[in-house]
């Protein structure tokens, strides 16, 4: 009996990188906490306490013994509940479901990127909501954490990006939407909203112009956004009975749609 | 009996009138002369421990394959981890078990009780004896953590894979876990892993 492997070495705190992705993995990432780091909850699969130190405390945002820092960083009410201060001295394990995990420095930059994407932050950043669903913005100097199902592609504007590859951007502003002008002209020609159920999916795109660069991920695997749905219950609040009515319409025949 | 990897997602067994222990349904492809027979739930133990198996969803269902051949075996395209056990003993998730050799015994331990939301970690498969075994990561490679008694470790129940060695496993339900489970999904309470041994776990935790 025999076995041809390659089992994987075993790493301790010791053989472990300080902020780096795990030996010989993508999807995994460790960081070595010795300051408050802001974490996405769900994402950290294990940790080494430090030796003779009293393991880390996840504080939520609510009720943190840090609360003017996290006010002074944390600037999003609608994320505040899937994040959790991070504090202690330890080694920590994150992994998200499969996907690439990388480490990006910001310099006095600025980034935006899906917010379902973003693992974790130093303290030293800022974080805020961008304007565009969705996405936060992170300011300052420091390191993050963002995931990417496949490799994260570098693009320098201009260019039209299918808003599911889209991780993030950098130094650019904001993109626009633009629809394709071929389906745009079937659209106006039609009757209204006789084709919105026609779509193609790839005729709705973000259009980036000006200097920067655009992250890009090669697979259109989506992740589901919490904060969707949240944003949405609460934008219901302020229809009217009418509106409401014809949102369940819309909303029952998705449904049927999926069933089948 | 001869095992490999073909790739990081396919194991490859070498039967020579011998047999392995499989994960139901994870033969993808063989040539020679295998027999497939299902080798129940592999606990092990009479009524108690079929009953300790229906309490604790812990079941572990085998087939046995045995004759002269190659077997491929995987699942969902999960990486395959190869283990060798020496005597020592392994503790994992039943759902992360794909093959054991014949020499390996398995039996369901009660690992505590705690709140726990889903059962993952409340009960274990227990692997003893001496022979290779392979396991499934989901999400990517595993990463293998040792243990020692300066460096205990606390990992998230749902990605635990498994666990080898003199390690004693004692569940945490600190309320600041809790903030870090998330609402709605993830466990409430940590493994802590003290002693002397190596932690699996994988980049992807279970839903």
């Amino acid at each position: 009996m025999s076995i041809q492997s390659t089992t994987p070495q075993p790493l301790d705190p010791t053989t472990l990188p300080d902020h780096d992705n795990v030996p010989g993995n993508a999807y995994a990432y460790c960081v070595r906490l010795t300051q408050p780091l802001f974490m996405q909850t769900g994402r950290m699969i294990a940790y080494y306490p430090a030796p003779g130190g009293q393991g880390i405390r996840f504080e939520p945002l609510m009720a943190t013994s840090l609360t003017g820092m996290v006010a002074e960083r944390f600037s999003s009410p609608l994320y505040s509940r899937d994040w959790v201060v991070a504090n202690g001295s330890a080694h920590v394990i994150l992994g998200d479901r499969g996907f690439d995990i990388n480490s990006y420095d910001l310099d006095q930059g600025n980034l935006t990127v899906r917010a379902a994407n973003l693992l974790a932050f130093d303290a030293s950043l800022e974080l805020k909501e961008s304007i565009i669903p969705g996405f936060l913005t992170l300011i300052g100097t420091g390191k993050f954490l963002a995931s990417s199902s496949g490799p994260v592609i570098f693009v320098e504007p201009p260019i039209r990006v299918d808003p599911e590859a889209l991780v993030g951007w950098a130094d650019c502003p904001a993109p626009s939407l633009h629809f394709d002008a071929g389906w745009m002209g079937h659209f106006l020609g039609a009757a209204r909203g006789a084709l919105l159920g026609t779509r193609s999916g790839e005729e709705r795109q973000y259009d980036f112009t000006g200097a920067g660069t655009v992250l890009l991920q090669s697979s259109e695997r989506m992740m589901e956004d919490p904060q969707v749905l949240r944003r949405l219950e609460g934008e219901v609040d302020g229809l009217g009975t009418g509106q409401l009515q014809r949102l369940q319409q819309v909303i029952q025949s998705r449904l049927m749609q999926q069933q089948q | 009996m001869n095992w490999r990897l073909q790739g990081s997602k396919v194991l490859v067994v070498d039967l020579n009138g011998d047999a392995v222990r499989a994960a139901s349904g994870s033969m993808v492809a063989y040539e020679g002369d295998i027999a497939f027979k299902s080798a129940g739930t592999g606990g092990g133990g009479g009524l108690r421990a079929a009953l300790m198996q229906r309490v604790a969803g812990e079941s572990l269902n085998l087939m046995e394959c045995r004759g002269r051949g190659t077997l491929h075996l995987a699942v969902s395209a999960m990486d395959v981890v190869l283990v060798e056990l020496a005597g020592e003993e392994l503790r994992a998730e039943s759902e992360q078990l794909l093959a054991l050799s014949e020499g390996l015994r398995t039996e369901v331990v009660f690992a505590g009780l705690q709140g726990a939301t889903s059962g993952q970690g409340l009960f274990t498969t227990k692997v003893t004896g001496h022979g290779p075994l392979a396991l499934l990561s989901a999400g990517g490679p595993p990463i293998a953590l040792r243990v020692t008694p300066q460096a205990p470790l606390v990992v998230d129940p749902q990605a635990f894979i498994a666990s080898r060695g003199r390690l004693s496993q004692t569940f945490v339900t600190d309320v600041s876990w809790r903030n870090l489970a998330g609402e709605g999904s993830g466990e409430a309470f940590s493994l802590r892993f003290e002693g002397d041994g190596v932690v699996y776990v994988q980049p992807e935790e279970r839903g």
